[in-house]
């Protein structure tokens, strides 16, 4: 179950989300993998404002604009998902539109559909063949049990520049 | 579908040899995240930034000229004002963080879609992010060529670089020889460079 936050204005299109909303087909191999139970999906004509937090797996095929933290579950952004949000949690799968920050706290994958503006953080990273990307990736195989961070890697001094 | 060929690369090896023990490597590819490259740096901790900065290449700036109709042009100040606007376009696009050094740049063909003045001003822009021990590579035009233009580039082993058709079929290509290339270019001077089979000159840079 995840929670939109509700100090955060829904636009009047928004349709409340409720849990139990299982899809029987996210655990094909064009997924990220459910191994943590069930997942919940956001319909393709769901449009959410705010932010969403939660305890299962997740499959966004509406639209988001706030943020997204499912620390410990999976995460996928499908081909009609469009979320304007950063963007938290195990692992995270774009195949759909994301503008906004990227942490996948043990891998993200990035397929060919995808269109991302943002960056990425995470241990573990799979640019798909086909997919083109444009922005910042963090590297940090020594934190795959989560943890990653922007601000763990260096930026070097400008003492290093040539005289 | 994308047909992606392999290039043998004779210096690409000593490039990497050079920045292996960076930690993290912090790298930039100025063009557009490939699998590839990303396969290839994805078991050690890095930084990589890819920048697509041929995409400001489609809009370049325009000076507005305030000389008036029948006055001499002032040519070597038309060329500054253009330095200076290219200047400006690439230090906004170079938006790293504070601090930023990269160890590794891969210029790919970037430089054969400039002229002078936007490779002068290239340079000028990155020059902040470049440091001492700063390595990078590079495929020059030698002269015009358009089998070897258009093109996508990536790092598919430490010998080896992935080429698949690009999107880059608008743009202008400028030749130029290695020695006009390296007095435009501010911080690099060029380390290594061999002909390849293709017609193009693949060089390594080092920080100079």
């Amino acid at each position: 179950m995840f929670n939109t936050n509700k100090d955060k204005q829904q636009e009047p299109e928004s349709q409340a989300y409720s849990s139990g909303n299982v899809d029987s087909g996210f655990g094909n191999t064009s997924r990220v993998g459910s191994s943590s139970g069930k997942t919940a999906t956001l319909g393709a004509t769901i449009k959410i404002k705010g932010d969403i937090s939660g305890d299962e797996n997740l499959l966004i095929e509406g639209q988001v604009d706030g943020s997204v933290n499912l620390a410990s579950h999976e995460l996928t952004v499908g081909k009609t998902g469009k979320v304007h949000a950063d963007l938290t949690a195990k692992i995270i799968r774009v195949d759909g539109e994301v503008h906004g920050d990227i942490s996948g706290k043990e891998k993200v994958i990035v397929s060919s559909t995808s269109n991302i503006k943002g960056n990425i953080v995470t241990p573990k990273m799979t640019l798909e063949e086909g997919a083109r990307f444009k922005g910042t990736i963090d590297i940090d195989p020594s934190h795959a049990n989560g943890n990653s961070s922007a601000a763990s890697l260096k930026t070097s001094s400008p003492a290093d520049k040539p005289s | 579908m994308t047909v992606t060929e392999t290039l043998p690369s004779r210096l690409l090896p000593d490039i990497l040899d050079r920045v292996v023990n960076a930690s993290p490597l912090m790298i930039l590819d100025v063009g557009m995240g490939v699998h590839e490259t990303v396969e290839h740096f994805g078991q050690q901790r890095c930084r990589l930034h890819f920048s697509s900065f041929h995409d400001a290449l489609l809009s370049p700036p325009v000076i507005d000229s305030k000389t008036k109709i029948g006055q001499i042009v002032d040519e070597a100040e038309r060329q500054e004002q253009l330095i200076n606007a290219w200047r400006r376009k690439f230090a906004r696009l170079m938006d790293f963080q504070n601090g930023t050094v990269f160890d590794l740049c891969l210029f790919w063909d970037f430089f054969n879609y400039l002229d002078d003045p936007a490779l002068k001003a290239f340079s000028d822009a990155l020059s902040p992010y470049i440091g001492r021990h700063t390595v990078a590579h590079s495929l020059i035009l030698l002269k015009p060529d358009t089998n070897v233009l258009n093109r996508e580039y990536g790092i598919l082993a430490r010998d080896h670089i992935a080429m698949r058709p690009g999107n880059l079929g608008k743009l202008n290509s400028h030749p130029r020889p290695q020695a006009k290339l390296a007095s435009l270019l501010k911080d690099f001077s060029v380390s290594h460079s061999v002909l390849r089979r293709d017609g193009l000159l693949e060089a390594s840079l080092k920080a100079s």
